[in-house]
């Protein structure tokens, strides 16, 4: 990945127009040779199936049930296996009884650990295979454990103690070497470095607001459990897996097992969800993968292996906790002149809890920024990337600070956020998103009621309207590949192994071929998910559109050029005096003359025309960073404490947007799925035995349809110029912003901060009962 | 027993299992090796087990025999025997409405609910309501709504939502909330889903 990477000489030079669609300015990018000339502002009136709403191609299948994932693949002689967890949040494996799993009838392969140490529980200790689910779910329980047990920490700020219990022994950790370690806190370490000096910058501040932000450990709770279905023939193992990346699946399991990636195929037609936690060969906290094909060997049949929810809510993953500290000052007239952060997260076993990214990137205008970031172990499974990872904890920290910071001000808090904004694209972004949510009616004193437009109070029920930004990145893997088919009967093929986790992306990448070639997005038969065609990213970063897109349009333009070479003389031209649209070749000139796509296809002298294309480099682009904002509205029953989201509104930039309809059921999900952090989930290990109390959906409680709000979705269209389609992704970027929002509507409606997550009704009441005891 | 919540307007539909026989269900199935048959007319206890019995499932108007110990859930029974797969176990308790079938028309948490309890009983899964070629109404309706992600839950919405539609043809908002509350959706498509119950009831009022 590449953020903003530069395209290496030789260059070819581009002119086209930049940025936001309504402003557009001329820009120069320079290219990779061989590439094309990017979509800019003046294409975007004139596409014919780019940027215009268009239902998921695969959706027929989803509805009807027929769409086949990993859990639903069944082989002749398929067996049943099932992961063994450890017990234990801390100890040592004294034994592992396999014995009487062995014995039972119906077992075919048994696998047990080499690892002796447990340092959470729910890690792999042992697997069975069997001829039916119920009978590896007995084999599984017949396996017996002696441990060693070991004083263990659960928690965050239990885990910074002094006298906490340590994850590991001091020469044992897993953080490089002179990363500075104390207990279980390692670092500083990681982040944006800062700039300027905040001690000058505090000195000239006239205002200064101080305080202490927390959230929970989430867990990614994918509907489809993390899991495989491995079978082997000879030396060839094909792997069908529930991922968000088959490729570096083939490489961790050829690692693993110790054969060649030429053996290994990994398929992946669709996926029940990943949100970053199915980058790996297995999950973060298992090896269930490499387990699974083992057991398969072993047996001398294939395994399916899906984890058990506890078991995926244990060990595949989750979203570090943040403990953050921040220091903001500014001017009276609401110039901020610095900003201290200071973060603490938990990524279990595991290190990379950063919060920082939104700190360096929001309220640009601040010269002076010190941020410091450190890991704290705790006895927990491994954190994994987590759709737009530490962005919505760092974001809740430093906006809800600079919403705090607006209240000491007197001033209104997008009027603060507009005065140190340095993103053209937010600046433009702020309005639409004001309007829509109608910021004029927010309290302007917060918490009471007749000082805006939301008032009277309904008896105990208080609104409130509140706004946060977030910042995202232009991620691109050069790995991207793709292979445009025409046949001689006109049919055309796109072919690229990259998997498609949910997001609409094959749709969106028919959109591409068919706006390049002139035909129907319905015309272009997308096959995808198998690591024997060609090799795409793995989808993590909101990489995969933004990655392929461009080769896609690349690819399906040299298939174009030798498909004009045919056409042009069936029309007497030359192919450069060619267009293509609905279905039809044409002169660019004088339209009439034409010939169908179909018609110049069977002029081809072989059977195929075959274009495969590797995707050139990032291009200098209009911006490097993606820009939201967001505002909500809220209803706080003072009495039950209980919060309801009534309306978000979410405003964004992903470039071009290649299909609106899928795009903004993304940004929407973002939305639902924020909310759901802020107001419910929290992943809760035990103090006294340290598992996790609510290993399931029922205690871990996910947003169901009762909680559902009204949720808009405004997109800001700009002509980046950052590849030859100018698109960006934007699975992550909404949902940087939601926990901040939330908690400053919150605020505004009951004028209580809430400075933990979740906001839920024990502590929004204890916070009310504190206010009101101060008062 | 395995029922989901019900819409406010819904009333009189029940099942036909008394308290006492679910009583009866949930004791032998924590045993796990004998069970009772329930549902069937008479109030004598039928031992089954422990070995595989042969089950016939009326299934989508078909019956088809199973071969499953006593203790397969109809759930376990349509993915693994009948090649079934439209529904899914995600929480495996009862609390995601991934599993969803109806059963005699009311929909039903499959999970919860022994195969051997559904003889006798109409079974429709989300394979029965529409094909890929012919799609329900509420089907299409979630293909051009876009009231999907990655999909996981959506047969578990498309079952619930017909038996809304069923019960309560024009359904509010707030009943389409409360119709598909057993429900959950990870990638937030609640929104779109419920544009979609909507568009499919108003499409039947013309």
């Amino acid at each position: 990945m590449a953020q903003e990477e530069k395209a290496k000489e030789p260059a070819v030079t581009f002119t086209a127009k930049a940025g936001l669609i309504a402003d557009p300015k001329p820009m120069e990018v320079h290219a990779s040779v061989g590439d094309i000339k990017p979509w800019d502002a003046d294409d975007w009136p004139r596409f014919e199936h780019v940027g215009k709403p268009r239902p998921r191609v695969e959706a027929p299948l989803k509805v009807t049930g027929r769409a086949k994932y990993t859990y639903d693949v069944k082989l002749p002689g398929m067996l049943y296996g099932r992961m063994v967890g450890a017990e234990i949040p801390a100890g040592e494996i004294l034994s592992i009884d396999v014995s009487k799993a062995e014995a039972l009838a119906g077992v075919k392969a048994v696998w047990t650990t080499d690892s002796r140490i447990v340092r959470f529980a729910g890690q792999d200790v042992a697997a069975v295979a069997a001829v039916s689910p119920e009978i590896a779910m007995d084999a599984a329980r017949l396996v017996k454990v002696a441990y060693k047990e070991r004083a263990f920490t659960h928690e965050l700020r239990a885990a910074m103690k002094e006298d906490a219990a340590l994850v590991y022994d001091l020469d044992k950790s897993p953080a490089g070497r002179g990363v500075p370690r104390k207990g279980n806190v390692v670092g500083p370490g990681g982040g944006p470095s800062g700039r300027g000096d905040v001690l000058k910058g505090f000195a000239e501040a006239e205002v200064v607001h101080e305080g202490t932000y927390y959230c929970p450990v989430h867990t990614h709770s994918c509907l489809e459990t993390h899991g495989v279905v491995a079978g082997w023939e000879g030396d060839q193992l094909t792997v069908h897996t529930s991922t968000q990346g088959i490729f570096a699946v083939r490489e961790g399991l050829a690692e693993a097992l110790g054969i060649d990636r030429k053996n290994v195929r990994v398929l992946c037609e669709h996926m029940g969800g990943g949100f970053g936690s199915k980058l790996g060969p297995s999950a973060s906290g298992s090896a269930f993968a490499m387990v699974a094909c083992r057991l398969a060997k072993k047996a001398g049949a294939p395994v399916k292996l899906m984890l058990d929810r506890k078991q995926d809510q244990l060990c595949t993953g989750n979203a570090p906790s943040a403990l953050m500290t921040v220091k903001v000052g500014a001017r009276k007239d609401g110039t901020i002149t610095a900003v201290h952060y200071k973060c603490w997260g938990s990524a279990g076993i595991a290190g990379g809890a950063g919060t920082a990214g939104p700190v360096g990137a929001l309220h640009g205008k601040n010269p002076n920024l010190k941020v410091e970031s450190y890991d704290v172990y705790t006895n927990a499974g491994p954190a994994a990337p987590l759709r737009a990872p530490g962005h919505s904890q760092g974001a809740f920290g430093i906006e809800s600070a600079v919403d705090e910071l607006a209240d000491k001000l007197g001033m209104d808090p997008l009027e603060l956020r507009k005065k140190n904004e340095a993103s053209p694209v937010r600046l433009a972004q702020y309005d639409p998103g004001a309007k829509e949510i109608g910021w004029e009616r927010r309290n302007k004193k917060a918490g009471d009621m007749s000082t805006g437009g939301l008032g009277p109070a309904k008896g105990a029920k208080k609104r409130g309207i509140g706004m946060a930004n977030g910042n995202w990145y232009v991620f691109a893997s050069d790995n991207s590949n793709a292979q445009v088919r025409i046949h001689r009967d006109g049919s055309v093929e796109l072919v690229s192994g990259c998997q498609d986790i949910g997001t609409g992306y094959r749709t969106a990448m028919a959109v591409v071929a068919a706006e390049e070639l002139g035909i129907a997005p319905a015309d272009v038969t997308m096959r995808l998910g198998d690591t024997q065609f060609p090799e795409g990213p793995s989808s993590g970063g909101s990489v995969t559109t933004n990655s392929m897109a461009p080769v896609v349009r690349l690819a399906a333009h040299q298939a174009r050029t030798k498909l004009f070479a045919l056409a042009a003389p069936l029309l007497g031209v030359t192919p450069e005096e060619l267009g293509a649209a609905n279905g039809k070749i044409f002169v660019a000139k004088d339209k009439t003359k034409a010939v169908t796509f179909k018609q110049a296809a069977a002029k081809m002298s072989g059977e195929t025309i075959d274009c495969l294309e590797k995707r050139g480099k990032q291009f200098e682009t209009f911006r490097g960073d993606l820009a939201g904002t967001q505002f909500a509205e809220v209803e706080v029953d003072t009495e039950t404490g209980e919060v309801r989201v009534i309306k978000m509104v979410s405003v964004n930039d992903c470039g071009l947007p290649l299909n609106p309809l899928t795009v903004q059921n993304q940004v929407i999900g973002a939305m639902i799925q924020g909310a759901s952090w802020a107001l419910l989930e929290n992943r809760i290990l035990d103090r006294n035995i340290g598992t996790m109390v609510n290993p399931n959906l029922e205690w871990y409680k996910i947003l169901a349809p009762g909680d559902m709000f009204e949720a808009k979705s405004i997109l800001t269209p700009v002509a980046n110029l950052g590849n030859n389609t100018s698109v960006a992704g934007i699975g992550e970027p909404p949902i940087v912003p939601t926990l901040a929002v939330i908690a400053n509507a919150v605020h505004n409606a009951i004028g209580v901060r809430i400075r933990e997550l979740p906001i839920t009704p024990d502590r929004v009441l204890a916070a009310l009962a504190e206010a009101k005891r101060r008062a | 027993m395995a029922r989901k919540p019900s819409p406010p307007a819904d009333e009189g539909a029940t099942l036909s299992f008394s308290r006492r026989s679910f009583l009866k269900t949930a004791g032998v199935g924590a045993a796990a090796t004998t069970m009772v048959g329930v549902g069937a007319p008479t109030e004598a206890a039928q031992v089954l087990g422990p070995d595989a019995v042969t089950l016939s499932l009326k299934v989508n108007g078909t019956v088809q025999k199973v071969m499953v110990e006593p203790r397969v859930t109809l759930l376990d029974a349509l993915r693994n025997h009948l090649d079934l797969t439209g529904a899914k176990q995600v929480c495996d308790r009862g609390g995601c409405g991934a599993c969803t079938v109806l059963f005699d028309g009311q929909p039903v948490n499959s999970c919860l609910l022994l195969a051997a309890d559904a003889e006798g009983h109409e079974i429709t899964t989300v394979e029965g309501l529409g094909t890929p070629e012919k799609m329900s109404p509420l089907q299409a309706a979630f293909v051009e709504k876009d009231a999907m992600q990655c999909g996981f839950c959506t047969p578990g919405f498309v079952v619930s939502g017909t038996a809304l539609l069923a019960k309560v043809p024009s359904p509010t908002l707030d009943q389409i909330k409360a119709g598909l509350a057993g429900n959950l959706c990870r990638c937030g498509t609640y929104g779109r889903v419920f544009e979609a119950v909507q568009a499919a009831a108003k499409a039947k009022r013309g």
